[in-house]
């Protein structure tokens, strides 16, 4: 069977998330390329998950739905989207046996006879229980993913729950691994593993009685809310590089206004026809931290290197594995490439020499040169005197570290080279006729 | 590996919520191994909790990312814990007051103040921490570094005081909020993706005009965050333009002229 796959949900919310409030049930459906019963279907499902985990059904449910992604900085440090990564389909039966064979497992370890009794008692039809064979396949699929171990001995074997890292952590152990958890879930890249830990650990303060202790202390803040879908693609694509495979995907390029353009053409949910089928051997993936965006770095023997925006790809399936000589040459020319991107470009190199305004207001820290240090990757500061200083950077073409250069507003003047000089002037001036008559 | 896992399938998850049971998958380990690499966790834990995490992960492989996964255009990472982090996340969590001093420009340390402390903040552009706390003296809601912060100690703190100064927090972050509306100018639509992307990490609501093909963000935002949209629209240049909020407004015209001028290419008013 075909792996199910999140895309629809991944756009859907993408969308939600970014244009929260804009459009009405018709033309959000229209947008997506969708009918509006679709849309339903959608947001039913979603919001199925979303009603399962919250503990107490909000009043008004629709408006909750909505609001549950609107962010809400004082409120949590909770990511909202998470519960994206909790919709794989489960089938009533089999959600009901995987439950009931980790509660028994949580009491004390159990042999499989002794785990039928388990399943095979309660309130529910017989016709719903299990026989061995089946709960010989669930036990293996949860020991594969590492949530129940074998116990060493003889047969018939035993099984517990793999729970060692909280059963033997004290009260205060746990609270700082807690925090370890969810700060390093909320500054680092990836992510969506440490949220899902962040919330298992939560409960178990809870059980504990240490409530408290979760009462989200932490705020984080300018961090970009939507990363975390992007991530869902991540995972099948790392494992594709490990393994020198090349992938196959339906490319959207999310520039040619399939999402977001007044004309509603994204065929995603219908309409596959219409993105870009392509197969690559991918090689690297770049998370953008200006933007919060990820990007697949890809190369064909006929195409090259190619960029890909994660957000545009979809039905993303493994294909053939490549020799490691040919991937190692490849990874190696595109490391040269991108030795000197300020983001992805691997254009002709251009060095820019900027004058960046020391802060007026004397006694101060100068806020201005703090930020070039923090922010200005490689680039070296190579003059100084009291007014101002010289930033340098040798870069694969200047449009992508334009937009930050220009985010200093008038503390940076460009030097080097006169063509981005006199588009920086450009610019100024096209800005100020914006707000002339302010 | 797969993000989607059946065992972390919201039916699972709820019918188990009874039972207690703590379910950790193979990939939350490696995450967690991974993450116990990063030299932050020396900070982070005492010397035997991390041996005692370490060797219950030795089974485990950590997250193999290698060099597959690259950052770029990311603010240098200064610090991801800090010292001062427990004593006061302590604080913040059973409700104590807390006397403090700071370190002052000339390298003096400042006198003691005391207040509440509301929460510690970590922002993804300065790469620091930074506590909210709120001041008896002054009846206000500040900001401060804990690189700036030279010494804490708790006082305990009456359940009443502390129920009323939250509130007065709640008042004053109210109080703060600002709103502005930016608009994408139609040209740029191409790139709206982009564009709110960029607005991600802010309250936002957006409108859509069907008619004149508009989008338009309104932002709310505190006060001491004016600096950062202000830096945002720069950043994004002709693609934005503020059609509400005042100070947005002045502050981008003022830009724009001294950028002009620096240039020593502004123009003289036409008469």
């Amino acid at each position: 069977m075909a792996r199910e796959s999140f895309d629809k949900e991944i756009q859907f919310l993408r969308m939600l998330v970014l244009t929260s409030g804009a459009y009405s049930r018709q033309q959000f459906a229209e947008r997506l390329g969708i009918s509006v019963h679709t849309f339903d279907k959608t947001v039913k499902k979603l919001k199925e998950v979303v009603q399962t985990i919250q503990v107490e059904p909000p009043e008004d449910q629709d408006k909750a739905f909505i609001d549950t992604f609107r962010f809400n900085y004082y409120d949590s440090a909770e990511p909202a989207l998470l519960f994206l990564f909790r919709a794989k389909s489960l089938k009533e039966s089999e959600s009901l046996r995987l439950s009931r064979i980790l509660a028994g497992l949580n009491e004390r370890p159990l042999t499989i006879k002794e785990l039928l009794e388990v399943c095979c008692s309660g309130e529910e039809q017989e016709e719903i229980w299990p026989d061995e064979k089946t709960l010989r396949g669930d036990l293996r699929y949860l020991e594969e993913v590492g949530v129940i171990a074998k116990q060493p001995g003889p047969r018939p074997y035993r099984y517990r729950l793999y729970d060692d890292l909280i059963r033997q952590l004290s009260g205060d152990e746990l609270c700082e691994l807690f925090d370890f958890v969810d700060v390093m879930a909320n500054t680092q890249v990836p992510s969506v593993q440490g949220y899902l830990l962040r919330d298992s650990l939560k409960k178990q303060l809870n059980r504990r009685s240490l409530a408290d202790a979760a009462a989200d202390p932490f705020l984080y803040k300018y961090h970009y809310y939507s990363r975390i879908l992007d991530e869902a693609h991540l995972y099948p694509l790392l494992s594709a590089i490990r393994e020198r495979r090349k992938v196959q995907f339906l490319y959207f390029s999310p520039k040619e206004g399939k999402n977001y353009s007044a004309r509603p053409t994204n065929p995603l949910f219908e309409r596959e026809t219409e993105g870009r089928l392509e197969k690559m051997l991918p090689l690297k993936i770049v998370y953008d931290h200006q933007y919060g965006r990820w990007y697949l770095l890809a190369c064909d023997k006929r195409k090259g290197v190619r960029k890909y925006r994660l957000e545009g790809i979809t039905q993303i399936a493994e294909a053939e594995a490549v020799a490691e000589d040919l991937f190692q040459a490849e990874k190696k020319r595109l490391d040269g490439m991108l030795a000197l991107s300020w983001m992805i470009d691997t254009g002709k190199p251009v060095t820019i020499r900027a004058r960046f305004l020391n802060p007026v207001a004397g006694g101060g820290k100068n806020f201005v040169k703090e930020r070039v240090l923090l922010q200005g990757q490689w680039g070296v500061i190579t003059g100084e005197d009291e007014h101002s200083f010289i930033y340098e950077i040798n870069v694969n073409g200047y449009t992508e570290i334009k937009p930050w250069l220009r985010s200093f507003g008038s503390s940076c003047e460009i030097l080097e080279p006169l063509q981005l000089r006199q588009e920086m002037i450009q610019e100024w001036k096209e800005l100020l006729a914006y707000y002339e008559s302010v | 590996m797969n993000p989607f896992e059946k065992i972390f399938n919201y039916r699972v998850l709820s019918r188990l919520g009874e039972s207690g049971a703590f379910l950790s998958t193979a990939h939350e380990r490696a995450w967690l191994k991974l993450m116990l690499d990063h030299p932050s966790s020396a900070d982070a834990f005492s010397g035997p909790t991390l041996d005692k995490l370490r060797t219950l992960l030795y089974q485990d492989e950590a997250l193999p990312l290698h060099d597959h996964l690259i950052h770029k255009a990311a603010s240098r990472e200064r610090q991801v814990f800090h010292p001062l982090l427990k004593t006061l996340r302590h604080c913040i969590q059973h409700k104590h007051g807390v006397r403090l001093t700071f370190l002052l420009k000339d390298g003096m340390i400042s006198p003691k103040q005391s207040g509440l402390p509301y929460r510690l903040e970590y922002s993804m552009v300065k790469r620091e921490w930074y506590l909210l706390w709120y001041s008896w003296k002054r009846h206000d809601l500040l900001s401060v570094r804990l690189s700036k912060i030279a010494s804490v100690s708790e006082v305990p703190v009456q359940e009443e005081a502390c129920a009323s100064a939250l509130a007065e927090i709640g008042d004053l972050l109210e109080s703060r909020k600002q709103r502005a509306v930016i608009e994408v100018q139609p040209e740029y639509n191409r790139e709206l993706s982009r564009i709110l992307y960029a607005f991600s990490c802010f309250e936002k609501e957006v409108h859509y005009d069907e008619l004149s093909g508009i989008y338009s963000v309104a932002l709310t935002y505190l006060g001491n965050e004016g600096e950062y949209v202000l830096s945002k629209l720069r950043f994004l240049g002709k693609r934005v333009r503020v059609t509400e909020g005042a100070v947005l407004k002045k502050r981008m015209r003022d830009s724009a002229m001294k950028a002009l001028a620096q240039y020593g290419a502004l123009e003289p008013p036409a008469e």
